[in-house]
């Protein structure tokens, strides 16, 4: 094919101008030339992104107004159109010129016919109006109904608080008289969710997530509104007060009190600030950092090794000191809770704050198959890149 | 002086240049408009485009972030663009028609990368989309056999662009102390 001397001329759908531009340059270069890009009513050829938003309905546009010039597409998956000249992803050079060349010979073919039957001429012309008309784009995005609650959450999500090492103690809380750092107090350092908060709002919403209805969780304090179809809880009340009754063990004082019940009309009708909106992963991490004080729950023991089922969606959670550190270590293969602090040379406090938090969403538990306990954890082989990494690390952490 | 980067990878529309601009001490390049000029004098070597931030380290030091493009998929420059990467972001968009056909895609192209180096996963646009939820892409993820961090993240949000990246970082070695 003559490439530079007689460019085929295509028109790109599909693509943004940053993509044209792009696709633009690689005709003329890696492809040598062999194409140029020009307005839609000037184009010999069509070239469609079809893995783009717009690009799939384009293209069934375009098949749908029969468009007698050739088209090419280009895409992840196979397409399903006979007509349509496919190019697979990532675009090589040589299948791109091959589709060029196909793309040609097509044209060649239509003029000769043209040649011959000189009435198929018309026809054509009237093809590539409709062709041009067809060019206004249709994005193919999911279908949303958004109605003035939706509008109200689109942007309420909470970016993640990362706590540092100094205000953990004001923020998190303590146990009087237990040093949940001390080894020899570690047997002691342990915690019952279901005397607390976090345990009634863990069954809650295992109640509401199984019926799929909005309900509210009455505990002699403020009532909860769970909605579990959009995975959300609203409070009115801010975190100060939240915080203090998540630590108290309010199991024996408010036990006769505490019921998950229907949503009340009342409640349904009431305005709902949207900053009091919470992600119900989110809120239940919480009330369990709240609720630990640097504790861990009961049911783990601290001399076996625990799991991570995979990382927390940190950007939505309270981020504990080192918690990004023991997720790190920990989904590598299961580790006691004194392990994971000695080999990361942290206080135990914070694994066992992150350790509990993990547990409420279901993320961590105790590693049960004897093949977790008899794997091999991988070396800690130090980084040959530690200095670099360290110094990436302060800088995003502001220090 | 030793140069680092990482690589910002992901379709189209995924916040890629947003995410470079949250972190990045100087307002991202997109190096398409600047190569887009240099083809009226030179040719073939110019058909890169990306874009390019940084940020400034202690000691002189600079970590270079790069965007790959999303549409085209070329694939002739992905090798020369993570020739000494540190590690690989990956941002998907929510709101595509099927997101996880994207991750594979990625996943794919970058494997060799991603085995030597790490990978973290941002997902954009889950306030529009909340489906697929974070949880379906870890249970996708299982066939891959990779545990890496999948957050979801606004990439205008530096706080969620910082945060994984700071989880990419600890993926390669969880004993890093800042």
């Amino acid at each position: 094919m003559d490439n530079s001397s007689n460019p085929l001329r295509v028109a790109l759908h599909g693509m943004d101008a940053r993509s044209s531009k792009m696709m633009a340059m690689y005709l003329h270069g890696p492809c040598k030339g062999a194409a140029i890009v020009v307005a839609n009513e000037n184009a010999d050829v069509d070239i469609f992104d079809a893995d783009s938003v717009s690009g799939q309905q384009l293209l069934k546009d375009n098949r749908a107004n029969a468009s007698h010039r050739p088209t090419i597409a280009l895409s992840l998956n196979a397409l399903g159109y006979t007509d349509v000249i496919a190019v697979k992803k990532p675009v090589k050079t040589d299948d791109m010129l091959a589709a060029l060349a196909k793309a040609k010979t097509q044209i060649q073919s239509v003029a000769e016919t043209v040649r011959v039957n000189p009435s198929a001429g018309n026809a054509r012309g009237g093809q590539a109006n409709s062709a041009a008309l067809a060019e206004k784009p249709v994005p193919v995005l999911k279908q949303y109904v958004l109605n003035r609650d939706d509008l109200n959450q689109a942007s309420k999500h909470q970016a993640a608080m990362q706590l540092s090492e100094k205000s953990f103690g004001a923020f998190i809380g303590s146990v009087s008289g237990l040093d949940v750092n001390d080894p020899k107090q570690f047997h002691k350092a342990h915690y019952n969710p279901k005397d607390y908060f976090q345990g009634h709002v863990a069954l809650a919403f295992a109640h509401c997530r199984l019926q799929g209805h909005e309900a509210q969780l009455n505990s002699g304090w403020i009532p909860l509104i769970i909605f579990p179809k959009s995975h959300e809880v609203w409070l009115d009340a801010d975190d100060n007060p939240l915080r203090s009754f998540s630590g108290l063990a309010i199991n024996k004082s408010l036990s006769n009190k505490i019921a998950l019940v229907p949503l009340s009309p009342d409640l349904a009708k009431k305005e709902k600030t949207p900053e009091k909106f919470h992600s119900m992963d989110a809120f239940l991490w919480k009330i369990a950092c709240w609720a630990s004080k640097g504790r861990y729950p009961e049911s783990l023991d601290i001399n076996q090794p625990v799991y991570l089922k995979h990382w927390p969606n940190f950007t939505r959670l309270l981020v504990t000191p080192h918690a990004l550190r023991i997720a790190a270590l920990l989904v590598q293969g299961p580790r006691t809770l004194p392990n994971i602090a000695e080999s990361l040379n942290i206080k135990p406090q914070y694994v066992f704050v992150f350790i509990s938090a993990a547990c409420a969403l279901g993320l961590a538990g105790q590693a049960q198959r004897q093949v977790d306990t008899l794997v091999d954890l991988p070396e800690d082989k130090p980084s040959k890149n530690k200095g670099i990494l360290g110094r990436i690390l302060s800088k995003l952490l502001g220090r | 002086m030793s140069q680092y980067k990482i690589i910002f990878t992901g379709p189209v529309g995924a916040g890629k240049t947003t995410a470079i601009n949250a972190i990045s001490d100087m307002p991202p390049i997109k190096t398409d408009a600047a190569a887009s000029d240099m083809t009226k004098t030179r040719k073939n070597s110019t058909t890169v485009a990306l874009d390019y931030g940084v940020m400034n380290l202690p000691g002189g030091e600079k970590l270079h972030l790069y965007g790959t493009p999303g549409q085209e998929r070329f694939d002739f420059m992905w090798d020369i663009l993570v020739n000494g990467g540190i590690g690989l972001v990956l941002l998907l968009d929510n709101t595509r028609s099927d997101p996880f056909v994207d991750m594979k895609f990625f996943l794919d192209t970058f494997q060799k990368f991603i085995g030597e180096t790490a990978v973290a996963i941002g997902v954009t646009q889950m306030d529009l989309s909340d489906s697929p939820s974070i949880d379906d892409y870890h249970l996708q993820l299982q066939s891959y056999n990779v545990k890496c961090p999948i957050f979801a993240v606004d990439a205008r949000e530096k706080s969620d662009v910082s945060l994984l990246v700071q989880a990419l970082l600890y993926s390669l070695d969880p004993e890093l102390e800042a």
